[in-house]
């Protein structure tokens, strides 16, 4: 007999000790109840209500096994010094799951829950894939090596630049901001995320005179350049029709906002330069709505891991350094897991479970935002060679303008990783081997002086919450 | 001509060099030589000078090859590779001998 009625979400759904299955989606949210909610109910309702279940029994229940689809909150843990937050831990069974689908793990996990009435904020921290299921996806394009053995670039970190002002330049004066750079020894330059197509410069006459000027570096100075052309369009043909004019014209690269364009197209894109030998970088607008604030939201750890899955050659990611939040541990911790094969948990990095890539290609980090050549030493310390650096106004603002900056970091990049190589310590010795090698090199004085005093320190809000021991 | 890292810098003394093979030998990378008279950005395959060194440690007999190599193929540029087999892949290269810039 159907027995309607309401029952309490922790009668099914908080199962403490559970053991989790090495095919279970693991889900680390940080919660907040509502004052009069107590935690095992509130945590038990995220899994409740991110699996089977709705506010009331239904008699459909019954047409089916809810054991073999239901989520399991099977630990709470207070958040170390903060009263009333709470770390609950989630298992998903594997069969809840499309194969292959970022869109079917956001809406599954990511639904209603958010919005919760029971629940003041819900943030999910870390998010373990399993393999059977990271199995499924494609993964980035070409991933870091394929990228280096196609560009012939190695052992050093990639240089690029955005390309400055943002807005209004004509696309012939647009390819000449591009080639100054470019022939100053920069390996890209980029679109900023919010050149599109205007009408003062449409795409494809930006695309026609940026790959000129592509051409004309790679002759004059014997090394392959690239530009990342920005593909994210209105609607997924445009988008497509832009990717394949650039492929006709020769480009290497191009580039797509993910989480603008939604991770639907995004995995388009990302099987579409598979398929076509292209490679794909990724900017990363919108994240800090969703990954800043500690109490809601989307770790952005999770929403780099689901680009990993669904492709990309490059990422940015937090600097450390210069003008954007990107606190170190946790920004180390969120490249681990864009490049290695294997990422154990760490929980003074954020991260809350081990996790297994299984091959699955790795993907840069891009660093940029208020970075000059002073940082230099600092930022290959903190990403090492596999990674890209961008210096926009760190190029464009030098005094001699944009061909001078762009050498400038070229060579403040090549004294690092030769003093690294070496066995010097770039934390201690940083600035004088900067200024060492500002002697053979008049762009790179002349950045130092530019440069001098500008730092950015500000206290970061995204921070991971750990008992100091 | 700039032909990619370390190219910005000024030419590595016999010393500087010893210190990047040496820290190329540290991380067990294999060393190998490669030469071209031509460069070409798009051109992947440069000739190889010999097999890679494989079970080189010493600094020195990179450098020794270096100079076989220079010998050999007056006027080529000559570069040197570290090749991790674990990542199955390249991760260190640079021009090490240019006929336009001596060293």
């Amino acid at each position: 007999m159907f027995e309607a009625g309401v029952r309490e979400y922790r009668e099914i759904y908080w199962t403490p000790g559970y053991q989790p299955r090495e095919t279970e989606v693991l889900a680390a949210f940080r919660l907040i109840p509502q004052p009069e909610v107590a935690p095992e109910e509130a945590a038990a309702a995220v899994a409740a209500e991110s699996s089977t279940a709705t506010w009331t029994t239904v008699w459909t229940d019954r047409l089916t096994t809810l054991e073999r689809y239901q989520a399991r909150a099977y630990r709470i843990e207070p958040v170390p010094g903060r009263d009333g937050q709470y770390l609950v831990y989630i298992a998903y069974p594997l069969e809840l799951f499309e194969e292959g689908s970022v869109t079917s793990m956001m809406a599954s996990i990511t639904g209603n829950v958010f919005g919760f009435k029971a629940i003041r904020a819900l943030r999910l921290e870390d998010l373990r894939i399993p393999v059977a299921l990271v199995k499924t996806f494609q993964g980035p394009p070409a991933g870091i090596q394929v990228e280096r053995d196609r560009l012939n670039k190695y052992g050093r970190p990639l240089l690029g630049a955005t390309l400055k002002p943002k807005l209004g330049l004509s696309a012939r004066n647009y390819g000449r901001a591009c080639l100054e750079l470019l022939r100053g020894g920069l390996d890209f330059t980029k679109d900023d995320e919010n050149i599109t197509s205007q009408p003062f410069m449409r795409w494809g006459d930006r695309f026609q005179f940026v790959m000129e000027a592509v051409r004309k570096a790679e002759q004059e100075t014997g090394e392959r350049k690239g530009h990342y052309l920005n593909v994210t369009a209105p609607d997924c043909e445009q988008m497509l029709e832009r990717a394949e004019f650039a492929s006709e014209l020769g480009s290497p690269i191009i580039m797509h906002d993910y989480l603008v364009g939604g991770l639907a197209a995004h995995t388009t894109l990302s099987r579409w330069c598979r398929r076509n030998g292209m490679l794909l970088h990724v900017h990363r607008a919108l994240h800090a709505v969703v990954d800043r604030q500690k109490d809601h939201g989307i770790h952005f750890r999770v929403l780099a891991k689901w680009l990993r899955l669904a492709g990309g050659d490059h990422l940015h990611t937090g600097t450390v350094v210069g003008k954007l939040e990107g606190e170190r541990e946790t920004t180390l911790g969120v490249v681990d897991l864009l490049r290695e094969d294997f990422v154990p948990a760490n929980r003074a990095r954020g991260i809350y479970f081990d996790q297994e890539w299984a091959s699955l290609p790795g993907v840069m980090p891009a660093a940029s935002g208020g970075i000059h050549v002073w940082h230099m030493p600092a930022l290959v310390e903190i990403f090492g060679d596999d990674s890209v650096l961008q210096f926009g106004g760190g190029s464009a603002g030098h005094p001699q303008g944009s061909r001078a900056g762009a050498t400038a970091n070229r060579v403040a990049l090549e004294a690092c990783v030769q003093a690294r190589n070496e066995g010097r310590d770039l934390t201690a010795e940083g600035p004088a081997i900067l200024k060492r090698a500002a002697g053979s090199s008049p762009e790179l004085a002349a950045a130092l002086e530019t440069w001098r005093e500008i730092r950015f320190d500000f206290e970061a809000v995204d921070t991971p919450d750990v008992i100091p021991t | 001509m700039k032909l990619e890292t370390f190219a910005y810098l000024p030419a590595m003394s016999a010393e500087q060099l010893g210190e990047q093979i040496r820290s190329i030998l540290s991380r067990r990378l294999v060393v190998g030589i490669e030469f071209a008279v031509s460069p070409d950005p798009y051109d992947h395959y440069w000739t190889m000078w010999k097999l890679p060194l494989f079970g080189v440690e010493d600094p020195v007999a990179v450098l020794a090859e270096l100079d076989a190599c220079r010998v050999a193929n007056q006027g080529a540029y000559i570069k040197i590779n570290g090749y991790d087999p674990v990542r199955q892949g390249q991760v260190v290269s640079f021009v090490a001998s240019r006929p336009d810039r001596g060293a």
